[in-house]
This record gives C-alpha cells, structure tokens and sequence, in this order.
C-alpha cells in the first residue's frame, strides 16, 4: 500500500472496509473461541449425577433402641436415639469432606482434627459450621425416612 | 564404488554404509566443522546449540536439576504407558488391577513403584530446579517469561501427580482427593462449581475417577509437554543458561582480547584500559548469543563444543537419575492401602507428602490455608521477575546484591518444608502433634 494512499485512508477515510473486515474476521474468531470454550465447559458439566438419592429408608424405629449412636455408611449420616427422641445429623464433615467418627462423646474428623459435640457443634478444630441436621419423618409403612435435602435445625429431635 | 558400476555385490556390500549415512548424515565428528554439522543435522542433538559456553557446563552451578526433572518425566512418560496397558479406570476393578500387578504381571510392581517413586521424585526435583533458578538470579531479563513457565510447569506436575494419586483407588487416594477437592471447593465463587467439574459428581466416585484418568494420561501430559518445548526453547532464544559477566571474559592475559562481552562489562573493561576490545563481531547461527553480541569464527572464547562436552553432561545426569530410580525401586514398593472404604477414613488422613504443608495449613483456617495464601503464593511466585528487576547478582549462587531477594525466597522455602515436615511427622491420630521420636 502506499504512502499516499494510506494518507487518503487517515484523513477522509476513517474507517475503511479493510478495517471493517479485519475487525469483523478478528471478532468472528474470537467470538468462535469463547463460544467453543463455554460449549467444552458445559459438555464436561454432568447433567446427571449417580450419587445417592438425597430421601430414602432407614428401617423401623424398632432398629435403633435408646441409646443408638450409629452411623449409615452409604447415606453419611449418623442416626441418633435418646429414649424416644431420633435424629439424623451429617456425618460429613464441614470442613473437608471427611467422614466424622461417631462416639459417645461426639463426632471427630481424623482428617484435620474437627471435633464435634454430641449434637454436632463444634468444640475444636478448623470446622466452620456444626453438622447439618436432616429432616426425619415417619412414612406410612412404619418406616423412618430421611431427607438429606431438607436440613432441620439442630436440636429438632424427631419423637417417635 | 565408481569403478564397479551397476554390480549387484557392490552394491549390497555397501548398503548398510549408504542407509547409515543417509540416516545421520555425516561421520562421528573428528573436526569442529564435523561436530556443528552433527549438531545440526541430528534431530535430536539440533535442540542443542552447537556451542555452549563453559561456565553452563559447570555441574554445581546447575546441578542438572533441570534434566534431572526431564528424565524423571521421561521415564514417568515410558512406565506410565506400560502400566497404562494393565489399568482400568473403575471403581470395581482399579484396585484388584494394582493387586494384580503384584500378582500376575511381569515387573508389575517394579514398574509401579518407578512410576510412583519418579513422580515424587519429579516434584522434589523440579521444586528444586526453581530454588536453583532463584538463588542464581536466573530468572532476570531477558528470562523473565520462562520462570513464569517454569512455575506454570510446577504447578502442573503438582496436578499430574494429584490426579494420578487418585487411580490405585486405595483408601490412601480416595480420602488425599476427598480432602483435595474439597480444599478447591473455598474459593470463592467459582470454588463449588470447580469441585463439581473436577469430580464430575458431589462426591468422589465412578466419574472422578475416570476424570482423573483422562486428565493424567491424556489432558495433562500434553499440556506439559508443550510447555517443557516451549521452556526449552526459550532458554535458547534467550541466549542459554544464565552467568555472570565475568565468565564471558577471557583471561586477558592468555588471549590479549575479549570477546563478545556484554555491553556494560564492555564499557568498563575498556573504561579500566588495558584490554583491547574487539566490538564489530558477526552474528552467527553457531554464536552463542548473550545481548546484541554473537560470536563466530574460530576466535578464543569461553565456549566448547555441545557435542560432546553438554551431551558426555547430559548422558551422566540420564545415567544417575536413571540408575537413582532403579535402585529406589529395587528396594522400596510404593504404598498401596486397603481398598477405598467410604465409611472409614484412615486416621490420620494424609494428603500426598509435598501437599501436607497446605495440609497442616488447611487444619488451622481451611480458606487461607487451603486456597488463600497457596493463591497468594503462586501469584507472587509468577511475578517475582517482574517485582525484583535489578540487574545485578545474575548466574552466580547467593550473590550479595541479591541478599534480600534470596533472604525472602529462602524463608518461603523453609516455611513451606517446615510446614510439610510438621505434616508428615509431627501429625498422629486425630491431626493431633505428636512427636515422632
């Protein structure tokens, strides 16, 4: 291109239609690389999961007398009985990840060290938040269910 | 030959010679002009320049940390492929996979506990190579970018080695990628939603592990690869390793010249008088190339041959790192712990040894710990070059103007091995200290 040609293109020719299609060119492109980054984000995002169902039966009442302090390993939560007072709280811990230990006294995380109280508050470590307590409801069958997807607030025994 | 034309005999006679020059092209060297053409015409030598200078060769300068991190990924690459043949990525089958590499494949273990032991090894040694590029000042202008690719292919080992944790399906793996997942879930905003791609699923199980899979025998090696291309590279581009300006000069006295010096070396060897110095040099493809000058042509300087003093160099690093892993993995067998049981981390649970400082970071605040000061870390990590700009100290180990820039560095060296020490050791049961004596 020449001198004076690119000086006619300055001056009465701001925007020319070479610039246009490089700019256009150049948009396409990228504007082709987001979309095929996004669409790779969104192919890579599962839609199903195969976890476990977040309600589901834990047996009769009968299966856990007063006194039961056990954990469900499949379903990661911890059935708790006082006389006839039940609850469900998490045995996930909030911290990382872990599964908490279920004792007399509490839970504790062999991870980093989390300890939790008999109702699932923290008393030591770096956990933030208590242990969730999940929503226990009786079914028709006699059966107890959980429902990890609706939490309770702690100390919301269930009495059966 | 010229005499016996067309002579079915003479031809077959000198067959093998014509295919073995017609593959390397020209005669093992006897003369300089011999070792560049080799260098050249190799395709595997010509990554080399065809001069190296000598202070690059000198082995405590650089104590081959960096091949020794390309040879350990070699053999990572090699033994990875072969266990590949054996593997299945399934929760139901992985781990009776790596019991059968015990039971039923030949050199099974033998092979798994040189990748294992290359892959620790890879990561101590390319964490080492970085203490080396900082303590010589070897990341300064023009070298800057390629720390910033060093630190890049850091991290990246660090991932590789994290997602090929996770395959033996042990509890060991299992509980390491729950806490390290986990880990990423705190940063902010995006932190759950990174989780959830990474695993594929809320927790860790059939997805993960075949995510995991195909990001440490696919997706990561790739990446690194072109990023180790691209660091080698550079270091040509920017006129090899890194040495102070002293070792360009000759000895004044043998040579009566100096040679291609630096600019401002130039300018006060001849500020100081005496030493004639010769500045109209050519640029050569051969010259070794430090600032605008080259030099070329069969001049004294303080340069050698690559072929053979940097390959005779290399072959002893290949020869020590590969000996190094065989002998570890002759006497020691790489962990593998129960099957994954959901129910029951181990007690204590440990992350891979090189994250159990941000382990024991993560046990005192899991955000700062676990995703803010490592980000914060690995930000200042990436712009150290573009912070400490001063010229002076570069290519010599702990120089003195460099006091407070190695000072810095070597605490956060100290703090990090203290912190994985403390995780390793000092932590028992329940993460409480312990002491290991």
């Amino acid at each position: 291109m020449s001198e004076k040609h690119n000086a006619q293109e300055e001056s009465s020719e701001p925007i020319s239609r070479r610039k246009v299609l490089a700019w256009l060119t150049s948009m396409g492109i990228m504007g082709s690389a987001v979309v095929s980054v996004f669409s790779n984000l969104v192919f890579i995002k599962p839609r199903a999961t195969y976890g476990q169902p977040t309600r589901f039966s834990i047996g009769t009442p009968d299966d856990y007398p007063p006194g039961t302090r056990i954990a469900l390993g499949d379903q990661k939560v911890a059935i708790i009985r006082e006389g006839s007072k039940m609850a469900a709280i998490s045995i996930t811990c909030t911290h990382l990840g872990c599964i908490v230990g279920v004792s007399e006294t509490g839970f504790a995380c062999p991870c980093h060290g989390s300890r939790f109280d008999q109702d699932g508050n923290v008393t030591g470590g770096p956990a933030p938040k208590p242990l969730p307590w999940y929503e226990l409801s009786m079914a028709p069958n006699g059966e107890l269910e959980v429902d990890k997807g609706k939490e309770v607030t702690a100390g919301k025994w269930f009495t059966v | 030959m010229s005499e016996k034309k067309n002579n079915i005999f003479s031809t077959l006679s000198s067959m093998p010679a014509a295919i073995w020059s017609s593959v390397f092209r020209n005669n093992l060297p006897y003369t300089d002009l011999g070792r560049s053409k080799t260098s050249f015409n190799n395709f595997f030598l010509h990554i080399h320049p065809v001069k190296v200078h000598r202070h690059t060769l000198k082995p405590w300068f650089t104590m081959g940390l960096g091949l020794i991190s390309l040879f350990l990924f070699l053999i990572l690459v090699v033994t990875g492929v072969l266990l590949m043949f054996y593997y299945v990525p399934s929760t139901a089958q992985a781990y009776d996979r790596m019991l059968d590499l015990r039971g039923s494949v030949a050199f099974g273990v033998f092979l798994r506990n040189m990748h294992r032991w290359s892959a620790h090894g890879m990561v101590a040694a390319v964490f080492l190579h970085m203490c080396r590029v900082f303590f010589t000042g070897s990341y300064k202008k023009p070298r800057e970018f390629n720390w910033v690719i060093g630190v890049i292919l850091f991290l990246l080992t660090l991932f590789l080695s994290f997602t090929g944790y996770l395959l033996p399906w042990d509890q060991l793996a299992f509980w390491a990628i729950t806490v390290g997942t986990a880990i990423a879930g705190y940063a902010p905003v995006v932190g759950e939603q990174m989780r959830f791609l990474l695993l594929g699923d809320t927790t860790v199980g059939q997805e993960a592990l075949l995510r995991f899979y195909v990001l440490h025998v696919a997706v990561l090696p790739v990446v690194m690869v072109v990023l180790i291309a691209i660091h080698f590279w550079r270091i040509r581009k920017d006129g090899g390793l890194s040495r102070p300006e002293e070792a360009d000069i000759v000895e004044p006295a043998a040579v009566g010249t100096v040679l291609a010096t630096p600019a401002p070396a130039m300018a006060m060897a001849t500020a100081a008088g005496g030493i004639n110095v010769i500045e109209k040099k050519n640029y050569g493809i051969q010259g070794l190339v430090r600032g605008p000058f080259a030099k070329v042509g069969n001049v004294p300087d303080n340069s050698v041959f690559s072929y053979p003093n940097l390959l005779l160099a290399e072959l002893f690093v290949f020869i020590l790192t590969v000996l190094g892993v065989l002998l570890v993995s002759a006497f020691f067998n790489a962990p593998l712990e129960e099957a994954v049981n959901v129910l029951h981390p181990p007690n204590p649970a440990k992350a891979p040894w090189y994250f159990l400082g941000l382990q024991e970071m993560v046990s005192y605040s899991a955000f700062w710990g676990g995703v803010g000061i490592p980000a914060i870390e690995v930000l200042v990590l990436l712009l150290v070059p573009y912070f400490d700009r001063g010229q002076k100290g570069v290519g010599k180990w702990f120089a003195k103007e460099r006091l407070l820039a190695n000072t810095l560095f070597l605490t956060f060296v100290v703090v990090n091995i203290v912190l994985i020490i403390i995780g390793t050791f000092f932590r028992g049961q329940n993460w409480e200290f312990v002491s290991p004596f």
